[in-house]
């Protein structure tokens, strides 16, 4: 670790506002999601701090950084998962497609309708998997069985497991691998057409080669959706998204084009971060 | 054997000798506290199968000299050393209790002369007086003035089958006269009894002056409103309107319900005759019904009375009519059962399994012990199930508010404390509450209408009071949520105070129910109805003392539900009460079965709480039966924790009856057993069902 007292890490440590370092790139694009100045509190323990982060249309943006540094509390404030948990509060606003998500008066179920979320353990409910998939479509009404089965073919044909459970499809989800249930989750997540998909370190429970998987349906998915994943494995950020963004102790501390914030990033820090040497 | 795991070794790495051994002395105390457990129960469950067991089982009948000189027919059923002395006694079942003697005979083994078997006895299984054993040696069919017409079977030159066909006969002639006697007639002077205060209840109501109802046609329009709310209720999107008009239908409906026109209570004297000349009618057809059946209960019983079985002791004594009438041989139809004196392996196993079975399928007789327990098996199962359907929603509903719903805090630890300490509560004190609460305050109600009702007036005002405040919480409830800080607060306070003021005040509209009368009304004051203890309010006592178990382990079941699966389910966009139906309860569903196992096991072993609200010696109806609607919740019932008591302590010739008390308690475990794999069974079709085959 260098020892400049300029250091970014040390200032943010010593409580200090930092300003990020965003490319400029990433201002030039269409944005479907806009944070700005988003800050988060766990009852007293702030837990975000004035995070500015457009997030670019139809494209996978990462969000890398160390245990505890916020990204994943960023990621469950876009539909607003963090709600269950007594006393969280928030200031500043986010906007998807150009609605504010934190106003007052705002339907959280119709908001999270919009969004789909991958979580970070895979977690199939106890149904049947043609069941699972159609879940969002349940809840919101759909009792045409034509419509269902067609949308869950889709979804399972999107997610890359419909050749693994066509056969299968009234049989328990509980049934299926790992690997599987993640993907059955994924179906699930894109079945009612998610404005932005939300993928919470969707591998970390994986072994290699159903991350490999699930990495490469991320790449054929991001052509028809927004993807927004949280990771811990820089080689994933480096792999699976256009943008990336850097945090650490609830600061974005970076944020640009995976390849430019890779190569030549901004800020030493972000440098130590992606090779390894600090994190 | 120790399990020590090796990270505490590592931490007390200095001590870790010490706690090797410590830990074999605890794991060898701790396994000797579970044998002696083990060795408790199974010791317990293997006497109650065993004396259970071999209570039925026919031992032969043997021919006992004593050594004074006196002469008995007897059956060995086991012996015991006397005092601190190596001298044996042997009890021997000598039955013929008509006869003045106790059902059992203690003999000293010394002053035994001999013994031998007695082919040719036989004992003759009796309703009224118990077992008879002796030699048979006729059956006769008496004329008028008591000599013999006819002899159907005389114990020179006829086989004892012959004698059991000649009793199979008389018996099948008893049940037709039990039929009768017992299901047809008192259905019959049921029906007239209900007649008779029908017709009561309207001449009551003759002079009654008509109250003043809604005009037919404003009903009418009124009706067509709630409709239209109902209506649009169902079709219309948003959860708040739709709420507040499925509100007004529902109060809509309860008025309307109230103020039907044709309810006036008045009665023309034109309309009341008539009404009871059509009462009289159906009366009059009821009587001659009961005429015929008396008829023929007459004819079946004088024919039966004629057949008579000449049964007699050592010393020549025959099993008497009646004990007023010594010398005239017993009706043929009181034999229910005959076992010969001397019996192969086959037919020890035949006379076995019949006794179980007409044990389990007949009905119990006046005398304690005699028949069998038909009834009081059909009234624990009923009982359990009505209390397992009482008790499972409530319990659910309650477990999911306060895992689900609820805020965690002091209120609710506090709530949870208490459903604890529920459990713990004597249950003769809820047998107490079931019989105030229960029994005397709602019994009442249905029965007879609110005691004192309130005015009218003072009625409608409380009823605007409660549509307004369900009107005003549901404002505070969607409110909330729109406004932050301080507002919502108080607005989340205010919600929960007007909804107990509505709770309450709903409470009391319901008590002072106007135009309300009771259902039974016409019956009181001599027969109450609901009024009183019963099969009905006997569960739903039960239902609330199995309440906290169901509770705890619904709780407990939603709670081992991983909370990734809810936020799945959150993240779909579905609300709380859809991830609570569709996610949350198929997978607590196998631990909620686990309660209702719990609290059908506690609910079937029940004794105390049932002798308060509904548990009887001898229920004059079966709670069950092919007469609408049922299942009877307004009569009391028999029960097997009951019916061992009774047997036990209750009958007056306690040693007879103790193998009944034994046979009870193996039928109450296996029903017990039963019940309970039933629903471990479901419970293991609900894991597959909702896990996969793993």
């Amino acid at each position: 670790m260098t020892t400049a007292t300029t250091s970014v890490i040390d200032r943010i440590r010593a409580g200090e506002d930092v300003a990020s370092a965003t490319h400029p790139e990433v201002g030039e694009q269409d944005a479907v999601l806009d944070v700005d100045r988003f800050s988060l509190w766990y009852g007293q323990s702030r837990a975000l701090f004035d995070v500015t982060m457009p997030i670019p249309r139809n494209g996978v943006t990462a969000l890398i950084g160390p245990s505890g540094c916020g990204k994943s509390t960023l990621l469950r404030s876009v539909n607003r998962l963090n709600d269950l948990i007594d006393g969280v509060h928030v200031s500043g606003s986010m906007r998807l497609n150009g609605e504010s998500i934190y106003d007052d008066g705002v339907d959280v179920i119709e908001l999270r309708k919009r969004l789909g979320m991958v979580f970070q353990k895979p977690n199939p409910f106890p149904m049947s998997i043609l069941e699972n998939v159609v879940y969002p479509l349940r809840i919101d009404g759909e009792r045409r069985k034509r419509v269902l089965n067609e949308h869950a073919e889709r979804a399972l044909r999107g997610a890359a497991l419909w050749d693994e459970v066509k056969d299968r499809l009234h049989g328990s989800a509980l049934g299926l691998s790992g690997g599987q249930q993640q993907r059955l989750c994924i179906a699930r997540a894109i079945v009612a057409d998610p404005e932005v998909l939300l993928l919470d370190e969707p591998c970390s429970a994986l072994d290699p080669v159903a991350t490999g998987r699930i990495e490469e349906l991320i790449g054929e998915i991001s052509s028809r959706y927004t993807v927004l994943i949280v990771t811990h494995n820089m080689q994933q950020a480096a792999r699976v998204s256009a943008f990336t963004a850097f945090m650490y102790m609830g600061r974005l501390v970076e944020y640009g084009p995976t390849e430019a914030l890779f190569s030549f990033p901004k800020r030493a820090e972000t440098e130590q971060y992606v090779s390894g040497r600090f994190g | 054997m120790t399990d020590a795991p090796s990270h505490e070794l590592h931490h007390h790495h200095r001590r870790a000798a010490a706690d090797v051994s410590g830990n074999e002395r605890a794991s060898w105390l701790s396994g000797s506290a579970l044998v002696v457990a083990l060795v408790m129960i199974i010791g317990l469950l293997a006497l109650i199968f065993y004396q259970g067991g071999r209570a039925f089982w026919p031992g032969d009948i043997e021919r006992v000299s004593v050594s004074d000189g006196s002469v008995f027919l007897g059956v060995d059923s086991g012996e015991e050393t006397i005092g601190d002395t190596e001298a044996r006694r042997i009890r021997f079942l000598v039955g013929n209790r008509d006869l003045g003697q106790q059902s059992y005979r203690w003999v000293d083994a010394d002053a035994i002369a001999s013994r031998s078997v007695a082919g040719d006895a036989v004992q003759v299984e009796r309703d009224a007086w118990g077992v008879f054993i002796g030699e048979p040696r006729s059956v006769v069919v008496r004329d008028g003035s008591g000599g013999v017409a006819e002899t159907v079977w005389t114990a020179e030159g006829g086989s004892v089958d012959g004698l059991r066909r000649a009793l199979r006969e008389a018996s099948r002639r008893r049940s037709a006269i039990r039929k009768l006697s017992e299901e047809e007639l008192p259905a019959i002077e049921r029906a007239i009894v209900n007649l008779g205060f029908r017709s009561r209840a309207i001449e009551r109501r003759v002079d009654e002056p008509s109250a003043p109802r809604l005009h037919p046609g404003l009903w009418v329009v009124a009706l067509l409103v709630v409709g239209g709310a109902g209506y649009v209720a169902v079709r219309v999107r948003g959860a708040g309107l739709r709420r507040a008009l499925a509100v007004v239908a529902l109060a809509g409906i309860a008025v309307a319900a109230l103020e039907h026109p044709w309810s006036a209570d008045g009665l023309s004297e034109a309309a009341a005759a008539r009404k009871q000349t059509a009462i009289a009618e159906r009366v009059a057809r009821l009587e001659s019904e009961r005429d015929e059946v008396l008829a023929e209960i007459g004819t079946l019983r004088a024919e039966d009375e004629r057949v008579r079985l000449v049964v007699a002791d050592l010393q020549g004594r025959i099993a008497p009519r009646g004990i007023a009438t010594p010398d005239e041989p017993m009706v043929a139809s009181e034999a229910v059962g005959l076992v010969g004196g001397e019996l192969g392996f086959g037919e020890r196993v035949g006379v076995y399994l019949r006794r179980w079975w007409s044990y389990l399928s007949r009905s119990p007789g006046e005398a304690p012990g005699s028949g069998g327990i038909w009834p009081v098996i059909q009234g624990t199962v009923v009982l359990t199930l009505l209390l397992t359907a009482g008790v499972m929603p409530l319990g659910v509903i309650a477990a999911l508010y306060l895992r689900e719903y609820a805020k965690q805090g002091i209120a609710i630890s506090a709530v949870r404390i208490a459903i604890n300490n529920l459990a713990g509560v004597p249950s003769i004190v809820y047998g107490m509450f079931g019989l105030g609460f229960f029994c005397y305050g709602v019994g009442g109600f249905v029965d007879r209408g609110p005691e004192t009702p309130a005015p009218m007036g003072q009625w409608w005002l409380v009823l605007g009071c409660v549509l307004a405040g369900l009107a005003l919480t549901a404002v505070f409830a969607s409110m909330g949520s729109r406004w932050g800080g301080v507002a919502r607060r108080a607005a989340k306070w205010l919600g929960i105070a007007t909804w107990l003021g509505v709770a309450l005040a709903a409470g009391w509209l319901i008590s002072q129910t106007p135009y309300f009368d009771g259902f039974f009304e016409d019956k009181l004051p001599e027969q109450s109805t609901f009024g009183g203890r019963g099969i009905l309010w006997a569960s739903l006592t039960m239902a609330l003392l199995t309440l906290p178990v169901v509770i705890v382990a619904t709780e407990e079941a939603l709670a081992a539900v991983p909370n990734s699966v809810r936020e799945g389910s959150f993240g779909c966009g579905a609300s709380r009460w859809q991830t609570v139906r569709r996610v949350v309860l198929p997978s607590a569903l196998p631990g909620i079965m686990t309660g209702a196992i719990l609290a059908m096991a506690r609910g079937a072993g029940e004794v105390a709480p049932l002798m308060l609200v509904g548990a009887v010696n001898l229920s004059p109806a079966p709670a069950v039966s092919g007469e609408f609607p049922f299942i009877h919740g307004d009569r009391t019932f028999m029960h097997l924790g009951f019916h061992i008591y009774n047997l036990g302590f209750q009958s007056p010739d306690a040693e007879a009856t103790e193998p009944l008390v034994w046979t009870t308690t193996l039928t109450l475990i296996a029903i017990v057993l039963t019940l309970n794999l039933t629903a471990v069974i479901i419970r293991g079709r609900l894991r597959t069902r909702a896990f996969g085959v793993v």
